[in-house]
């Protein structure tokens, strides 16, 4: 993209807001790219794609456009002029009625469809205003030629791309878009189909809803066994968006389609990195909503081969989806800590192996979720606890809990205290601490991150950090908790919670100060 | 999150409601829990890379503003300050909640209650309004306005109108370094008479260690006038039975009487003869006009200053003619 700035005696310095000769479009994206917007952000962060390129991969050059260039650079009010103008050209080819008709209004769709797909900013509010959406609902109808379905759905996919009034303004196309899925169809048409309802219900719940309600379900399964790999890739994403929830319905429905855990299973497989990404965005939103789902999906393959891939792979784009399952699963089901993630057995090796290696890596997101799933694993029997004492993971936890941004401490500090302390309960109904555990680890150096989360302002960490504390200070051998505790500055920390707005805290916080450093203390 | 919420009923913790001990579950988290947005951001910045183009930079802003827009505040009551991020926490409560008391090292979160201690703690002048009669003792929560006539009965104002907890004191003894206390135990040998010692407002002083319990000390059985258990502060809770000695029992029944006279609302505390002589070469405060009162400085558990003025409340009385209000 550098290479687009026509400037010789420049550097490309990518802060640097004078640009030289001209404002070419890839200076112009890097400006806008720096000083991120709030729009540009919401842009950013929606779960929708918008269509720039052909989906035809195989190098169609479309008539007079080098589909290598990017951009169309110019003026937003030029563009939205533009963009009007394109609409009226569509309009009047739709009610032409002589014989170059669909030819016509092909050209037309194009000319729009570029506007939509190749500016920096898709005049999507222009094409709206313009009045294209009943056209393009006019282009999409039963009968038109492939071109035209294609054409059509193109720009029905960037409108849809939009924000919510913009795409809430398609309702009227969605029947056709799920029509066209269907078997009949064409592949191009009916893969640029399933990406626009990607786009549809990425947007929110309600419109997930209408989709679902008009049966958009079956037939984007049915794309996803696709031959084509983009087919299936973008029917899998479509999908997941499809069934993301927070209702459950959409997911409880997809588990019940007959033989969906095996092309799970198969897709998982593949060598494609990019549509085992997707399908495994599926089996998240599956096992984050639908209990039958979870109940099926730990008892099938798709367990090991979640494994295989945490192990595997190094894409973090991958590792995302597969690490999150396989700890949706974990945290729903006990059945997996149980039977199938056996302290003895391979997989569970493997998958301690994995997530330790995802503690090692840079990205925050694979720290932090591995956390979470190694933490749900010490919560399951003695033998788990004992495994993860035992492995490489605990020096990593310690010195997480201690210099780890502030969200993977809490879960780091989750883990070692569940490692601490057993299944089961004694007779003062408290649970047993295992103690062979908690004075390595406090030896370790852990005291100093929990009572740092102690003075946490968020309450959770808090809470985590005093508890922790407490049982340190009732389990630790030879009472020598306590002193240990105050050596951390850990009166100093809890005492802090006198005047803490949260009463719980107070009470809390409280009640082991005066318990363990009462009068009696230090004789 | 359900990990933690299995309280337990503890009454060794002094908790009616239980403690939450821990207990190792699984934590399970919905689809859209702020717990999963930094991975659904990267997966929506991941697809979409190629076609932007984003830097480090830009990620890394961007990942920011999704963390700055939880809504944080300080939780420290009657503050609410808007925190941008979790780490600027400490920072915060470095500069505006460790009001320390210069005098006795006391530290508070709020300039509002490090003078309400002072008042109480270092002023005689607010002794003296005390002892007439004058309710003096504010509540401790803000906006409330609330004064009581004595320690007590603003404790029980604070139970029962503001829900604290009935183990909450605000003249919390501080905690004293570990060679401190040895000293301390090391002069309690020495002994003392106790009858000098009577009737003495514990000042956040130094805790002291169980041999060092004064002599006064009434083990919870036993049968007091009302108003003087009423009066007396029970700084510790139901958990200790305190040393009884032979002594200490016969003493007891002495000071009581002795305690009667000296209409104390306060608590009776012993204080250590080396202590209180080391004190009286000390000058007394004035605390209308503090000698400084620091900010940001860290608790250090020192040597706790009484002045002589505040100590006795007879004397308080009888001094109130010679003092200008």
């Amino acid at each position: 993209m550098a290479s687009e700035d026509t400037a010789p005696s420049h550097s490309h310095h990518r802060d640097s807001i004078k640009s030289s000769v001209g404002n070419t479009a890839a200076n112009r994206r890097r400006q806008q790219a720096i000083s991120i917007g709030k729009e540009r952000r919401e842009a950013l962060i929606r779960a929708k794609r918008l269509c720039r390129d052909s989906i035809f991969d195989d190098g169609d050059n479309e008539k007079g456009l080098d589909e290598g260039e990017m951009v169309i650079d110019e003026e937003q009010s030029v563009l939205n002029a533009r963009t009007a103008q394109t609409v009226q050209e569509l309009k009047s080819s739709l009610s032409y009625q002589g014989k170059d008709a669909t030819q016509k209004t092909i050209e037309a769709l194009c000319a729009l469809r570029k506007l939509l797909s190749k500016s920096e900013v898709p005049p999507i509010e222009a094409a709206i205003q313009g009045g294209a959406v009943p056209l393009l609902v006019q282009c999409l109808s039963f009968g038109s030629a492939d071109e035209q379905l294609l054409e059509a759905a193109w720009c029905v996919t960037n409108i849809a791309a939009g924000g919510p009034e913009e795409t809430k303004s398609l309702l009227s196309a969605l029947p056709l878009l799920i029509a066209h899925l269907g078997e009949r169809s064409s592949g191009h048409v009916a893969e640029q189909c399933a990406w626009a309802l990607g786009n549809v219900s990425g947007e929110d719940m309600e419109l997930r809803s209408i989709l679902f309600a008009q049966g958009a379900l079956l037939p984007l399964t049915r794309l996803m066994l696709s031959n084509r790999e983009s087919t299936a890739r973008t029917a899998a994403w479509a999908l997941s968006n499809l069934i993301k929830g927070p209702d459950p319905k959409a997911a409880n429905e997809l588990i019940r389609i007959e033989a969906i855990t095996d092309t799970i299973v198969k897709h998982l497989k593949t060598a494609d990195e990019e549509l085992v990404t997707e399908v495994a965005w599926v089996v998240v939103y599956l096992s984050a909503l639908s209990d039958k789902a979870i109940s099926i999906l730990v008892r099938s393959d798709v367990v090991p081969v979640l494994v295989n891939r945490l192990v595997g792979s190094e894409s973090l784009q991958l590792l995302i989806p597969v690490l999150r399952s396989l700890g949706n699963l974990v945290a729903a089901d006990a059945y997996i800590t149980h039977s199938v993630l056996i302290v003895g057995n391979d997989i569970t090796d493997q998958v301690l192996y994995g997530l330790i290696k995802c503690l090692k890596s840079e990205h925050r997101v694979l720290k932090k979720e591995a956390l979470w799933v190694l933490s749900n694993i010490a919560a399951g029997t003695l033998e788990h606890k004992t495994l993860i004492f035992s492995s490489e993971a605990v020096p990593l936890l310690i010195d997480l809990l201690s210099a780890a941004p502030f969200e993977i401490r809490k879960e780091a500090a989750y883990t070692l205290g569940n490692i601490c302390v057993g299944p089961t309960k004694g007779s003062d109904n408290k649970s047993d601490i295992i103690v062979t555990h908690l004075v390595p680890l406090v030896k370790g150096g852990c005291l100093p991150g929990f009572v740092n989360l102690v003075r946490s302002a968020d309450l959770e960490s808090a809470r985590v950090g005093l508890i922790f504390l407490e049982l340190v200070m009732r389990g630790y051998p030879n009472g020598e908790g306590p002193k240990l505790v105050e050596m951390e500055d850990g009166i100093d920390a809890m005492e802090r919670f006198q005047f803490h707005e949260n009463q719980e805290m107070r009470n809390v916080a409280n009640a082991l100060v005066d318990k363990y450093f009462g009068a009696d203390y230090g004789v | 999150m359900d990990s933690m919420d299995s309280s337990v009923a503890s009454p060794d913790l002094g908790l009616e409601l239980g403690f939450p001990f821990w207990v190792a579950s699984r934590r399970r988290f919905k689809p859209d829990d702020p717990f999963f947005a930094s991975g659904n951001l990267e997966r929506e910045l991941l697809a979409k890379h190629v076609a932007l183009d984003l830097t480090e930079d830009e990620r890394f802003q961007l990942q920011r503003m999704e963390i700055a827009d939880a809504n944080l505040f300080c939780p420290i009551a009657g503050c609410g300050a808007r925190l941008e991020y979790l780490e600027e926490f400490e920072d915060h409560y470095n500069t505006r909640h460790m009001a320390s008391c210069s005098v006795c090292f006391r530290v508070y979160p709020t300039s509002r209650l490090l003078s309400i201690h002072i008042s109480e703690v270092h002023d005689s002048f607010f002794q003296a309004k005390v002892a007439r009669g004058f309710p003096m003792y504010e509540c401790l929560v803000e906006g409330c306005g609330a004064k009581l006539k004595s320690y007590k009965s603003r404790q029980r104002h604070l139970i029962d109108k503001h829900r604290f907890p009935s183990s909450f004191e605000f003249y919390k003894k501080a905690h004293p370094s570990k060679h401190q206390r040895q000293k301390l135990q090391r002069k309690a040998y020495k002994g003392g008479d106790a009858k000098d010692q009577e009737s003495f407002m514990d000042l956040d002083a130094k805790k002291e260690s169980k041999q060092t319990r004064p002599k006064h000390y009434r083990p919870k059985q036993e049968v007091k006038s009302g108003t003087e258990r009423e009066s007396e502060m029970e700084v510790e809770t139901k958990l200790h039975h305190p040393q009884t000695t032979e002594t200490k029992v016969v003493t007891n029944s002495e000071a009581k009487n002795e305690k009667a006279k000296a209409e104390t609302e306060m608590e009776v505390e012993e204080r250590i003869e080396d202590i209180v002589s080391g004190i009286s070469k000390l000058s007394t405060v004035d605390a209308s006009s503090p000698s400084s009162v620091s900010f940001g400085h860290r608790h250090s558990r020192g040597f706790a200053f009484v002045p002589r003025s505040v100590r006795n409340q007879n004397q308080i009385s009888k001094r109130e003619q010679t003092r200008k209000p």
